[in-house]
């Protein structure tokens, strides 16, 4: 045997490795978990839900209501900042300073545009995910989307893959929360 | 294997096993590594400020008039973050009680069409180019005022169509404001000889008309289930009459083509086209026409027509109607009014009491034709059209483009680039009427009120705006409109005002009626009576019928309408030529599919593909219109329009509708019913003769004959009761297995057997309700369903090939009754009753509206650097996507064509996935992609979906569609949705990528929806709380759709009808489709197609 002939197999290999790797991506296997892109605007998640408490469903106003979970309007935003400017005082120990992202959301609100965030979170083609099915089960945000209160810059804490979601559909995670893993209970 | 053996081999291959997964982890780290850079970056856009009382994801509903004919049936539009995506009737509405037609619900295509106008145009030196609406304003007010300067004004026309609200009034307050005369209303396919017999007969243009209190229906040639009329009611109502079996009508048919009507008749008079006046006079008797007569005349036996009339005799109360198109059709409709008379119909099966006002006030064509020699004088300074299309509508003799060049100012209302607007000078286009307001009088008592449903789609304006921005315009005019809008002028105007008017808007109907214009006399007729059409020169008589799908050409722009197979010759994107057989093979020598050439008088021409049909007689040929839109600049390539994107076809109404069949009234001469002013669509006899070439015919029919295989069953009601109709032997050859088969429809034969099978198959536990049904007394009807399938039916899925039923030991996950998601304790079906179905097609458009499937027919999805743009090209090829499709089967008659035998039987059938519990589909997957969930459905996990197409080979129903191409990928050329007609894509559904097979889902986005919102009020689903899009719409109300294991669903009450039956039931395959048979009324001598099985050696007693 000749390292020739033992080599010209390598090519068909290259072959039907990229052929598995573009099934694969066509059919959203793989998975950009962990994927934490940058934002228009630096939102801080910390500081609104643990300094400030406000609660996911004041923006994420329709995630209880509708497989929607909601992304809130700029007017949503500047129902606050309007009077909370971009000067911020000394406070809870910090010095005074001036946010950029809050100059920024201004910006947008004044030039009438929405801001165009980066989608992170997305459930593979041919998917149905209701919100409000999991959030009225009593499932947590925290559950699927990461302690996101933690996060300055959101990532994707889960890889929202089929066996992902079939691990709690079938109570693997919590027996009081598992739920039908029928094929066409998501895929429709 | 030996490590010595292994070195041996793995020596001859070349490579050792070892060295085989070195190299194999290694690529495969490569492209794993390349496979996760690719990122691509999708954006969340959030609203500026979110709209009060919306939920994203949530649709909301409003209440609005369907504006797509004059009926003006109430729908609910649907839409979801401000977007319409479905439009449904509105139950509240007391004309169409819910359902809606195909072309109502593809009034969504009209508002997102790809070709609408973008904003105003003038003409300048390159045709006509966009403007901005301030200078369009000025412009209509300086040419108005200059019209009105010149002391011409009393010479303008206005050409509007049907509106029954209050926009014709208020149009002729505008027009008298400057002098103008009041506006001509004009609908091409109202039947103005009608609308005048009637007046002066029963002394309303449209009384309400009962089928469903009738014994005997007889038809003068009124198609009143292929658009004749108000629609949607009349198929309600008929098909209430037909569903009640036992003292249902028998319904008879005149005419010398059978059509969507006819097809649905009992019995079908095959009369010569012009000899309808001499039938009704006979039958009325006091006209003093013999029944001889009649028959010498029309060429029906004498006996026939003594038959006839004998039942009409006998038959109280009858409804007699008349839709004849020649020009003596108001004759017509007198003497059938007078038929009506003297049995005495008039306040029992026709009322005047319950009258439409829809067709109040329309002026016929020839008050348009007279308009015409008005502008070929020279006389008319300006001429206005919103919501018409005369130069498509009126026969090209008739003139009307020459004449329009001879109008120094033209201006069109239209949002489309159809025939006369774009010969215009300025374009004005008007809103949508899901964009704009109005109301619209469906009876003396309701008013139908319109509201938009959505933001404009595009900088359009409402023609009622327009109008009043053009009166403020002028400092003389603009206190009469101080409200400076038309919304204001309707509130100002509503009974109650403004408060009321917010309440009626929640249901879209309030009680009362708006003001509405007078109704403007009409000129004594000008024009001479025409030679009768048997006197003419010719081979053949024509007959030119309007489309029942495309309306009067209107809904050519719409591909859910062109792609929707015309109901009784199943063609679509294609105008044919309907040939008795026998005039094919014998007078003409030609077969389906071959051109030929009609020639009418003054040698006007078109061809078009010969559709071989039983149903015309052989000295007459029919054609269809609606198609056949051209460019005023012929063939040439569409100019890009600046600002426009490319593809658009801003000319011969669209890229939909251009060059996509021909147009009949080519060779129509201008021929008018001298009484009334209705065009007469059938007045000419013409040449026909073989022309070169052959253009395939793009039809979805597989065969027109069912071939005993029992698709579609029916029973025949004969004095002694109900009998099996012919064409089921097959079906009844092959039993079952394990199962009696044939011994069961036997009677006295059938007890013991039945209960016994249904007793086996009943272990499974959800059979139990079945059980009583099945065994229960059914087969003292001879010819009734065995009702074998009910266990299975009530089981959500068969255990084995041989439909063997689960049992609670056997039964694993799922699929087992005691699981804890319960899944199983339901199995979802249907009911189609064929008994009710007209063949209408209604339910295809709204399961394209409702499932995001994709018309695949349009020329430009076909073309190719090398091949031309064939309309239907992809249908050709048999790549439609019907998930739902109307097969349409002739049983009886002349089955060779050879001779004319109007004696035959229509079966329609709805085919659509039939979701078995037992489904050859499953098992031959190699990949899963298709299974059968635990409550019943058969499911397509797109996902998994490889495209073998084993399942689609497999599929005895053959209801498996492939996306061949990328359909749903905007740079592909095969793209379905050219923006912004993706905007009205159902959200809850996906598109479906190129490669994946797809199906019927029974709608499962809506059970899913049904289930959540349920679970959310934390109650169990109401029975009946949801249907599926197909019976939502169906204006037969003849599919009913729900829990088949519960007893509190209709559809369980349903399937136990004795007229219940499974299609191909022998396969074993389990469906959950179940069709309840036809039944037909043959007269007292029947006809041979509609008479018991005899031959057949079935259920003789």
């Amino acid at each position: 045997m000749t390292m020739r002939r033992k080599w010209a197999v390598i090519p068909g290999l290259f072959a039907l490795a990229a052929a598995a790797v573009v099934l694969s991506a066509y059919s959203g296997a793989s998975s950009p978990e962990g994927r934490s892109p940058k934002q228009p605007i630096a939102f801080p998640h910390p500081a609104h839900v643990k300094t400030l408490g406000m609660n996911c469903l004041y923006c994420h106003f329709s995630a209880n209501k509708s497989p929607d979970p909601g992304l809130p309007a700029v007017g949503t935003c500047m129902g606050c900042h309007l009077v909370v400017g971009p000067q911020r005082p000394a406070m809870n120990g910090r010095p005074a300073r001036t946010s950029e992202g809050i100059a920024t959301l201004q910006a947008y609100w004044n030039k009438k545009q929405p801001i165009p965030w980066v989608r992170i979170h997305k459930v593979p083609d041919y998917v149905q995910f209701p919100h409000m099915r999991h959030v009225n089960a009593g499932v947590t945000c925290q559950t699927c989307h990461g302690q996101v209160q933690d996060m300055p810059q959101v990532r994707q804490a889960a890889s929202l893959n089929m066996g992902w979601c079939i691990r709690c559909h079938i109570g693997e995670s919590n027996p009081g929360l598992k739920a039908r893993y029928d094929c066409s209970t998501c895929h429709y | 294997m030996t490590q010595r053996t292994e070195g041996t081999g793995a020596a001859a291959a070349g490579a050792t096993r070892r060295e085989f997964l070195k190299i194999l982890g290694a690529t495969g780290a490569a492209t794993a590594a390349i496979g996760c850079g690719s990122d691509r970056v999708e954006r969340l856009i959030p609203y500026l400020n979110h709209p009060d009382q919306t939920v994203p994801g949530v649709s909301d509903y409003y209440a609005t008039v369907c504006r797509e004919c004059a009926t003006g049936c109430g729908v609910i539009a649907e839409t979801r973050d401000g977007r319409a995506i479905k439009l449904e009737g509105n139950p509240e509405h007391p004309i169409n009680r819910g359902a809606l037609c195909a072309r109502g619900q593809s009034a969504l295509q009209g508002l997102y069409n790809p070709d609408r106008y973008r904003g105003p145009m003038m003409r300048g030196s390159g045709g006509l180019q966009p403007i901005t609406w301030d200078q369009a304003v000025a412009t209509l007010v300086r040419r108005l005022g200059e019209a009105g300067s010149a002391g011409r004004a009393g010479q303008a026309v206005f050409i509007n169509g049907p509106d029954a609200g209050s926009f014709g009034l208020f149009l002729d307050e505008w027009l008298a404001g400057y002098g103008m005369p009041p506006h001509l209303s004009y609908d091409a396919l109202a039947d103005s000889s009608v609308l005048e017999a009637n007046r002066q007969a029963y002394g309303v243009a449209w009384p309400g008309l009962r089928f469903s209190d009738a014994r005997l229906i007889v038809s003068f040639g009124a198609d009143f289930l292929d658009g004749w009329g108000a629609a949607v009611p009349q198929q309600l109502d008929f098909a209430d009459a037909r569903a009640k079996v036992e003292g249902a009508p028998r319904v008879i048919y005149i005419g010398p083509r059978r059509s969507l009507t006819g097809l649905n008749a009992d019995e079908w008079i095959a009369c010569r086209p012009g000899s309808e006046l001499a039938i009704a006079n006979a039958l009325a008797a006091t006209a003093g026409t013999s029944l001889e007569q009649a028959a010498q005349a029309s060429g029906v036996p004498a006996e026939t027509l003594g038959r006839l009339a004998a039942e009409l005799a006998a038959t109280r109360p009858s409804l007699v109607l008349s839709g004849v198109t020649t020009a003596n059709a108001t004759e017509v409709a007198l003497a059938v009014a007078a038929i009506n008379r003297a049995a005495g119909n008039v306040g029992v099966t026709i009322r005047p009491d319950e009258a439409l006002v829809a067709y109040d006030g329309l002026s016929p064509a020839a008050d348009v034709a007279a308009a015409i020699g008005r502008m070929n004088a020279g006389q008319v300074p300006v001429l206005m059209v919103r919501n018409a299309n005369p130069a498509f509508t009126l026969p090209r003799s008739a003139g009307f483009t020459e004449a329009l060049a001879k109008v120094p100012f033209k201006v069109s209302f239209s949002s489309y680039p159809d025939a006369t607007t774009e010969l215009c000078d300025l374009v004005l286009p008007d809103h949508h009427p899901l964009e704009s307001w109005g109301d619209s009088q469906a009876t003396a008592a309701v008013i139908g009120l319109q509201q938009p449903a959505m933001d404009p789609v595009f900088a359009t304006r409402a023609t009622a705006d327009v109008l009043i921005a053009v009166a403020r315009g002028n400092p003389s005019s603009a206190s009469r409109y101080p409200a400076g809008d038309y919304r204001s002028w309707l509130v100002s105007r509503f009974p109650g005002g403004a408060s009321a008017l917010a309440t009626a808007l929640q249901k879209g109907v309030a009680t009362g009626s708006v003001a509405r214009r007078a109704v403007p006399a009409r000129a004594a007729a000008a024009t001479a009576a025409p030679a009768p059409i048997e006197t003419q020169q010719g081979d053949f008589f024509l007959v030119v019928y309007p489309s029942a799908v495309l309306g009067d050409g209107s809904g050519a722009n719409k591909p859910w309408l062109q792609e929707l197979p015309d109901p009784v010759s199943k063609i679509a994107w294609q105008t044919w030529v309907e040939v008795h057989p026998s005039t094919a093979r014998e007078r003409l020598r030609v077969e389906a599919g071959d051109l030929v050439t009609i020639e009418g008088p003054g040698g006007r021409r078109i061809t078009a593909p010969v559709y071989p049909y039983m149903g015309i007689r052989p000295d007459t040929v029919a054609v269809m219109f609606g198609r056949g839109q051209r460019s005023a600049r012929g063939d040439a390539d569409p100019v890009a329009i600046r600002g426009y994107p490319e593809g658009t076809v801003l000319e011969g109404y669209g890229r939909f509708a251009r060059n996509v069949g021909v147009n009949p009234l080519d060779v129509m001469p201008a021929t008018f019913d001298p009484r009334s002013g209705a065009f007469a669509w059938t007045s000419v006899k013409v040449r026909v003769t073989k022309a070169a070439g052959h253009q395939a015919l793009v039809t979805t029919e597989g065969s027109a004959r069912q071939h005993d295989r029992g698709i579609g069953r029916a029973l025949v009601m004969t004095p002694a009761g109900l009998r099996e109709a012919s064409g089921t032997a097959h079906a009844d050859e092959i039993a079952p297995t394990g199962s009696p088969g044939t011994e069961h429809s036997r009677p006295g034969t059938a007890g013991a057997s039945g209960r016994e099978a249904a007793g086996e198959r009943g272990q499974g536990g959800q059979g139990g309700q079945g059980e009583g049904a099945a065994a229960g007394g059914e087969h003292e009807f001879p010819g009734d369903a065995s009702h074998d399938f009910l266990p299975g039916l009530r089981a959500p899925v068969a255990q084995d090939a041989q439909g063997s039923l689960p049992s609670d030991d056997n039964a694993k996950g799922m699929y087992s009754p005691k699981h804890w998601s319960g899944m199983a304790n339901r199995r979802w079906a249907m009911t189609i009753d064929l008994a009710r179905c007209t063949g209408c097609s209604a339910c295809v458009t709204a399961c394209y509206a409702e499932n995001n499937i994709a018309t695949v027919g349009a020329p430009y999805q076909t073309k190719r650097a090398a091949v031309p743009a064939t309309p239907g090209g992809n249908i050709l090829r048999g790549r439609e996507m019907n998930w739902i499709r109307l097969e349409r089967y002739f049983e009886g008659g002349d089955e060779e064509g050879a001779e004319f035998d109007p004696a035959f039987d229509t079966r329609f059938v709805p085919m659509l996935c039939q979701h078995c519990g037992n489904a050859p589909c499953e098992p031959v997957c190699p990949v899963y992609a298709t299974y059968h969930s635990p409550d019943g459905l058969n499911v397509q996990v797109y996902n998994r979906c490889v495209g073998t197409r084993y399942c689609s080979n497999n599929c005895p129903y053959k209801v498996r569609y492939f996306n061949w191409f990328g359909y749903g990928e905007p740079n592909r050329p095969q793209y379905a949705w050219p923006e912004p007609l993706n905007w009205q894509l159902n959200p809850d559904v996906n598109v479906r990528g190129k490669g994946v097979m797809e199906k019927c889902t029974f709608c499962v986005q809506r059970i899913r929806e049904a289930e959540h919102r349920a679970k959310i009020e934390a109650r169990p689903l109401v029975p009946d709380e949801f249907t599926v899009a197909c019976a939502q719409a169906c204006p037969s109300r003849a599919i009913t759709f729900g829990d088949a294991a519960d007893a509190n669903w209709s559809v369980n009450r349903l399937v136990t009808d004795r007229r219940a039956y499974h299609v191909f039931e022998e396969l074993n395959t389990f469906t959950a489709v179940v069709y309840l048979k036809k039944v037909n009324h043959p007269g007292p001598a029947q006809p041979a197609a509609t008479t018991p099985a005899a031959a057949e050696g079935r259920n003789g007693d």
